[in-house]
């Protein structure tokens, strides 16, 4: 039995030094395959959701996503939409913005870009405030807090 | 006069430490020039060299002394060193700060480590997706990469990770070393649990509120690498738990008692770690036939994996790191590097070898990126 777990404890003690060997040039392959799995993408409270819609401007294409009220295992009474302004975006931004798409105006928003200030018209009972107004690479990225 | 004897035991060990490096020496050769070495910058070629050559000279070091703990602590701290340093370079030279702001956040560019891990799990399970603003593939630390990287390092050398892959844990290590006694002797040995408890609580709070809450207010090495903007009270706090953190438990405590003491105490990490040590083919031994019990191991455990009644029945806890110090430590050669199903005593160095070639390969090249831009870095000031 001592020889048995002495074979066993070095086949285990090599199989780790093939391990570790085959890891860092085999890294890429390796990683590719984790980030395929299904559950390897960014929550959307982070990714800021899934694109809605989106509307080509004069400079900047607006785009829309879908509200986010994700929680662990049931989606939760507050959450956020996102709202992008992707290109050339202009010194003011003022928009209204239908993130439902029922066809009636849930928010305006006016931001100066420059300042920079932004402001929020709720007009729906959904819609609460701004939680990020920010500049971002691709142009100007808003979060608006929302409740079911 | 010569003793021949001595010499050539001399010789004949330095033959055999040359022959033992040689295969590290091709092999992190290959792994940190990517395969490709492009010696056409002489500033590159210089960072590379010193980086590649010192690196071998340690592990030959290790192989030839019979010492592991001091020159695995040297790679160990640079790692940390160069680690902070190439991060933080890489923050100021993108956005003149060490801070992230929400911009950041919004586009998924935070860099990801692998304490991040612990609190990803339950949401990944139940809304199957991570719960941290990164990139899963492609960018520098994505979310991916990482968790391959301490998925396999764990489960071939356990909480061996904690001190041979971490790139924070050279921080607490190298301020335990700072002071030759400690002056704090007497510390609580329950305190070693407490990993588990934080593990808990985060890994529990971050799949309610779907937040990393360790890295969002807990984690102390925010203070050495990125932490979010202050803008207003919230942030103060958070920035101010950071720095109130690393200052008890990565410098002051570690420094006074020359334990390490984050590792020990608050790192959620090191706890699924130290559940991977039951796994892992390697561990530390004590063969009790030639132990004369002076608990030297037990005083120079940096984390309390040994205790008096421990060594008395040849038992290492889970909670060993695999460091090194204790091994070090002892006169007799009692206590040793082992593999499991390996009776203890026997096989001594052909566990040891295979223990030190592993987990020397994987901090090598885990942190050759690292030290090698630090090094470069510091090459170019130099030389301006």
């Amino acid at each position: 039995m001592k020889k048995v777990k002495t074979v066993i404890g070095i086949i285990w003690a090599c199989a780790g030094l093939i391990l570790i060997v085959v890891l860092f040039p085999g890294l890429p392959g390796f990683s590719k395959a984790l980030g395929s799995l299904p559950f390897m993408k960014i929550n959307p409270r982070y990714s800021g959701g899934d694109v809605a819609f989106s509307q080509v401007m004069p400079s900047c294409t607006l785009v829309v996503r879908k509200p986010v009220f994700t929680g662990l295992w049931k989606e939760r009474s507050n959450g956020f939409v996102q709202v992008d302004w992707r290109g050339d975006i202009p010194a003011i931004i003022s928009d209204t913005i239908d993130y439902n798409m029922d066809s009636s105006p849930d928010f305006a928003v006016r931001i100066n870009t420059v300042e920079p200030v932004s402001e929020l018209v709720p007009l729906s009972d959904q819609v609460e405030n701004i939680n990020v107004s920010t500049r971002v690479s691709y142009g100007w990225a808003l979060r608006v807090n929302l409740k079911k | 006069m010569d003793n021949p004897g001595k010499t050539l035991q001399s010789k004949k060990t330095l033959g055999m430490s040359l022959l033992y490096t040689l295969p590290m020496f091709l092999i992190t050769f290959m792994f940190i020039s990517g395969g490709k070495p492009s010696f056409s910058d002489t500033t590159g070629t210089m960072a590379f060299f010193i980086t590649f050559l010192g690196m071998n000279v340690l592990f030959f070091l290790m192989h030839y002394t019979g010492k592991t703990d001091r020159f695995r602590a040297v790679l160990f701290i640079v790692f940390a060193l160069s680690l902070s340093f190439t991060l933080i370079k890489n923050i100021v030279d993108i956005r003149n700060s060490m801070s992230f702001s929400q911009a950041d956040i919004v586009e998924c560019k935070i860099p990801f480590c692998h304490l991040v891990i612990p609190m990803m799990i339950i949401p990944a399970a139940f809304t199957k997706s991570i719960i941290f603003p990164g990139t899963i593939l492609g960018n520098f630390a994505n979310i991916s990469s990482m968790v391959v990287l301490w998925g396999i390092a764990t489960i071939v050398l356990g909480r061996g990770f904690c001190s041979w892959g971490c790139f924070y844990g050279g921080w607490d290590d190298g301020f335990s070393r700072l002071r030759k006694k400690p002056l704090l002797r007497k510390i609580g040995d329950n305190w070693k649990w407490m990993p588990f408890a934080v593990l808990f609580m985060v890994a529990i709070t971050a799949a309610l509120t779907l937040i990393p809450t360790y890295c969002d207010w807990i984690c102390p090495f925010k203070t050495v690498t990125e932490f979010e903007q202050v803008t207003g009270v919230e942030s103060a706090a958070k920035a101010g738990v950071f720095i109130s953190l690393f200052g008890g438990l990565v410098v002051f405590l570690p420094a006074f008692t020359k334990k390490r003491t984050q590792c020990s105490f608050l790192c959620p990490l090191g706890a699924v770690n130290t559940l991977s040590n039951k796994i892992t083919p390697f561990t530390i031994k004590i063969d009790k036939k030639t132990c004369n019990e002076c608990f030297k191991c037990v005083d120079v455990c940096p984390m309390f994996a040994l205790t008096p009644d421990g060594v008395r029945s040849g038992n290492v806890s889970v909670f060993c790191s695999k460091c090194g110090k204790c091994v070090d430590a002892c006169s007799k050669k009692a206590i040793h590097y082992g593999i499991k199903g390996i009776p203890a005593g026997t096989m001594k160095n052909f566990s040891r070898n295979i223990f030190l070639f592993v987990s020397f390969l994987f901090i090598a090249v885990f942190s050759a990126g690292s030290i090698l831009f630090t090094v470069q870095s510091l090459l170019s000031l130099i030389l301006k």
